[in-house]
């Protein structure tokens, strides 16, 4: 809350104002930046598909790991913003509602889509199987309970997460075990996942001191990275930025060692 | 509350041994001693001849400190918070919120001996210890030999249970289990045990997953909370400040400690609120003509090569378990994650201190879906424990639940459809195995070709 007023009567109008909008347009920022793999990557090599052959050998079906785009950019890493056990952080009044919509994680073509998910607590999570064999979802997480279901052909369930997890949830699929893919859950909105280029950014966050994690599925925390003049990710792949009010806090670009990714 | 822990804490101080990592130091008798033995019994001498052995200690997660970069430091720590609550093997200790019995606890824990009045105590060193482990992490002596490995405790994910597939198993799931042991596997039956022993043997188990999860969940509360953060002292030097985990004297890290614990618990005592109750109205009646035993067959049949049950992936189009062998159960897992990990690791300090680890390890092992034709069933061959395998899936494995994830919600197959595979699954043993199959691989040139 913001107590910043001097006189009795400007003070109550002050709290009355904290709790439906926390600060003015001002006191928010950005974060962003571009993660790029700083060397050659292979071409993704294609996946062992010894199951179900005659539909998920259809398609010529990938190791999806490691997504290199133009330029280098790692996409599907996850950058998001860390808390202390028990802390919450304001959020702009533009964010309130997100994740009021159902996410929705399809078996498609014997794959995930989408490979990489942001997910609310208590956000509405539809596991759907869109192809003509059967799947099954094995989410293993470590705050909620975890789950294995059967989802026959065509079939979907509907899941929600009451607790926020520390890192993205691995979810398999036994049947076929080449399908992976990861959903990350926490009860604050400042996510996000790098997009194909590697490019990345969470907006309207509180500005000042902020700690953010960074994580790919490789090798988990991407620590010791360096960000420019914001120093560099710590042993945990952590980093404390300065998110300027009413500014954006442009990260650059990043260069992620290839051995960082267990290249 | 509060002062309970303040005990505990403090009873620590006295009697917790140093943490011991991956590497159980040997426990030699001093020299004098031993060169007074070696022209006797040398073997002797190591097995029972000294009385100056260090009491058996717990023995730390390192597959998860390491993983977690949890510093020396941090892991005696650890190891002091733990002791604190749970105490020792000798003299366990549990905080009245566990609600687990001292009691019973104090009967199984501890050396092999039994008082005057004939009363058997140390009975989890008496019959568990050699598989399982003083820590109940499933690395005893004779864990290596064994296939499959012991449960290691320490998940407190146990596979054959009436509960929904993420929930603990209740006391009488754990009780059950040890009545019957685990068919197929060698884990032995203790029936001839009177039933307060097998309940003091429950409640131990317990007490080890309470405790082995407590761990886990402190290696990540040091990930993730504390550590060591660069600080500029009072020259305005920048020095590396470290975050002690120190319960005792840190107020907040008591009501967070306690908190993971309160959830743990919650967690085990959710657990009679989550047994699954068959609908009564479709359980099938033991008298059923053999027709209509046949119909259900059939349908199980049906299911069971169906794209809707999918069992056939993985049990294979003849049962035999040989479908899908590719995956790995939880426990397995968790360890070939880790060998990836040090395959790909750069790090020479890291390479070295997960090289020991893995050393330590058990060689990874695939899980292989239960061959159904032979008629032997680990978790009890009534037809209500095949119906809880079918509905709820496995905890831990590759095998997912067709039933309903919780009360209320929706599952992929009815009741009546679940119990169908069961008669199913019960006939398999008994039917010719040269019986063509109608649902062989869709496509046979994938068999040949995936060799």
């Amino acid at each position: 809350m913001n107590i910043r007023k001097n006189s009795l009567g400007m003070l109550t109008i002050s709290l009355v104002l904290a709790t439906v909008a926390p600060a003015t347009g001002a006191d928010w920022g950005s974060l962003k930046g571009r993660l790029i793999v700083d060397g050659s990557v292979a071409a993704p090599a294609a996946l062992n598909v010894n199951k179900d052959t005659e539909f998920c050998g259809q398609n010529k079906l990938l190791d999806e790991t490691i997504e290199v785009g133009e330029g280098g950019g790692l996409a599907n890493a996850f950058v998001f913003l860390y808390l202390k056990r028990g802390k919450s952080v304001d959020v702009h009044p533009d964010l309130a509602s997100s994740g009021s919509e159902p996410a929705v994680v399809d078996n498609k073509g014997c794959r995930f889509e989408p490979h990489v998910l942001l997910l609310r607590t208590q956000q509405t999570l539809e596991i759907r199987n869109s192809d003509s064999v059967g799947h099954n979802t094995n989410f293993q997480t470590l705050s909620n309970p975890a789950f294995n279901e059967t989802i026959p052909a065509s079939g979907s369930i509907t899941k929600m997460f009451e607790k926020q997890e520390s890192y993205p949830s691995n979810v398999v699929c036994n049947i076929h075990p080449w399908m992976k893919s990861f959903v990350l859950v926490r009860d604050n909105p400042y996510m996000t996942i790098s997009g194909a280029d590697g490019s990345f950014e969470i907006s309207n966050m509180p500005a000042g001191e902020l700690e953010f994690v960074f994580w790919h599925e490789s090798k988990g925390n991407l620590k010791d990275v360096a960000l420019g003049e914001a120093g560099k990710t710590d042993r945990k792949g952590r980093a404390k930025l300065e998110i300027p009010a009413g500014g954006t806090l442009d990260l650059g670009d990043i260069k992620i060692a290839p051995t960082a990714l267990g290249l | 509350m509060n002062h309970g822990f303040f005990i505990a804490f403090n009873r620590i101080r006295q009697s917790q041994p140093k943490a011991r990592g991956f590497a159980t130091p040997i426990h030699f008798c001093s020299f004098a001693n031993k060169t007074r033995l070696l022209g006797l019994l040398t073997a002797v001498a190591f097995i029972g001849g000294c009385d100056q052995l260090d009491p058996p200690a717990f023995r730390l997660n390192m597959v998860e400190a390491v993983s977690n970069e949890t510093s020396t430091e941090y892991q005696q720590e650890i190891a002091d918070v733990l002791g604190g609550l749970f105490g020792t093997p000798d003299e366990p200790f549990a905080l009245p919120s566990t609600g687990l019995d001292l009691g019973k606890l104090r009967i199984a824990a501890g050396p092999v001996w039994s008082d005057s009045a004939g009363k058997h105590l140390g009975l989890y060193r008496k019959h568990c210890v050699h598989c399982h482990g003083i820590t109940g992490d499933g690395r005893g002596p004779t864990a290596r030999f064994l296939n499959p490995y012991p449960r290691d405790y320490r998940q407190a994910v146990y596979k054959f249970k009436s509960t929904y597939n993420p929930a603990k198993p209740t006391d009488e799931d754990l009780h059950r289990v040890l009545i019957q042991g685990v068919p197929g596997t060698a884990m032995p039956s203790f029936s001839l045990l009177p039933s307060s022993e097998v309940e003091a043997l429950v409640e131990y188990v317990k007490y080890l997953s309470i405790r082995g999860q407590m761990e886990t969940e402190l290696i990540r509360y040091v990930f993730d909370e504390l550590g060591e953060e660069e600080e500029e002292d009072e020259n305005g030097n920048l020095v590396m400040k470290r975050y002690p985990l120190d319960p005792e004297t840190d107020a907040d890290q008591r009501e967070a400690i306690l908190e993971i614990l309160a959830e743990i618990v919650d967690g085990w005592n959710a657990s009679s609120e989550a047994v699954i109750a068959p609908e009564e109205a479709e359980i099938p009646e033991d008298n059923r003509a053999p027709e209509e035993i046949a119909a259900s067959v059939a349908a199980g049949r049906d299911l069971f090569y169906g794209p809707r049950a999918n069992c056939v992936k993985c049990h294979g189009p003849t049962g035999l378990g040989d479908g899908q062998q590719d995956d790995q159960d939880n426990w397995n897992k968790a360890h070939k994650v880790f060998l990836e990990t040090l395959a790909g690791e750069t790090e020479p300090e890291l390479v070295a201190a997960k090289s020991v680890v893995a050393d330590s390890l058990y060689p990874v092992r695939n899980a292989i879906p239960r061959n159904l034709r032979k008629g032997v069933y680990r978790g009890g061959r009534r037809r209500i424990d095949i119906f809880w395998r079918v509905y709820a899936g496995i905890a831990g494995t590759p095998m997912p639940g067709s039933g309903p994830a919780s009360a209320g919600a929706q599952g992929t197959l009815t009741d009546t459809e679940m119990w169908s595979i069961v008669d199913y699954v019960l006939s398999l043993p008994y039917e010719a195995p040269s019986q063509p199959q109608q649902a062989l691989p869709e496509n046979p040139n994938a068999v040949t070709s995936a060799g």
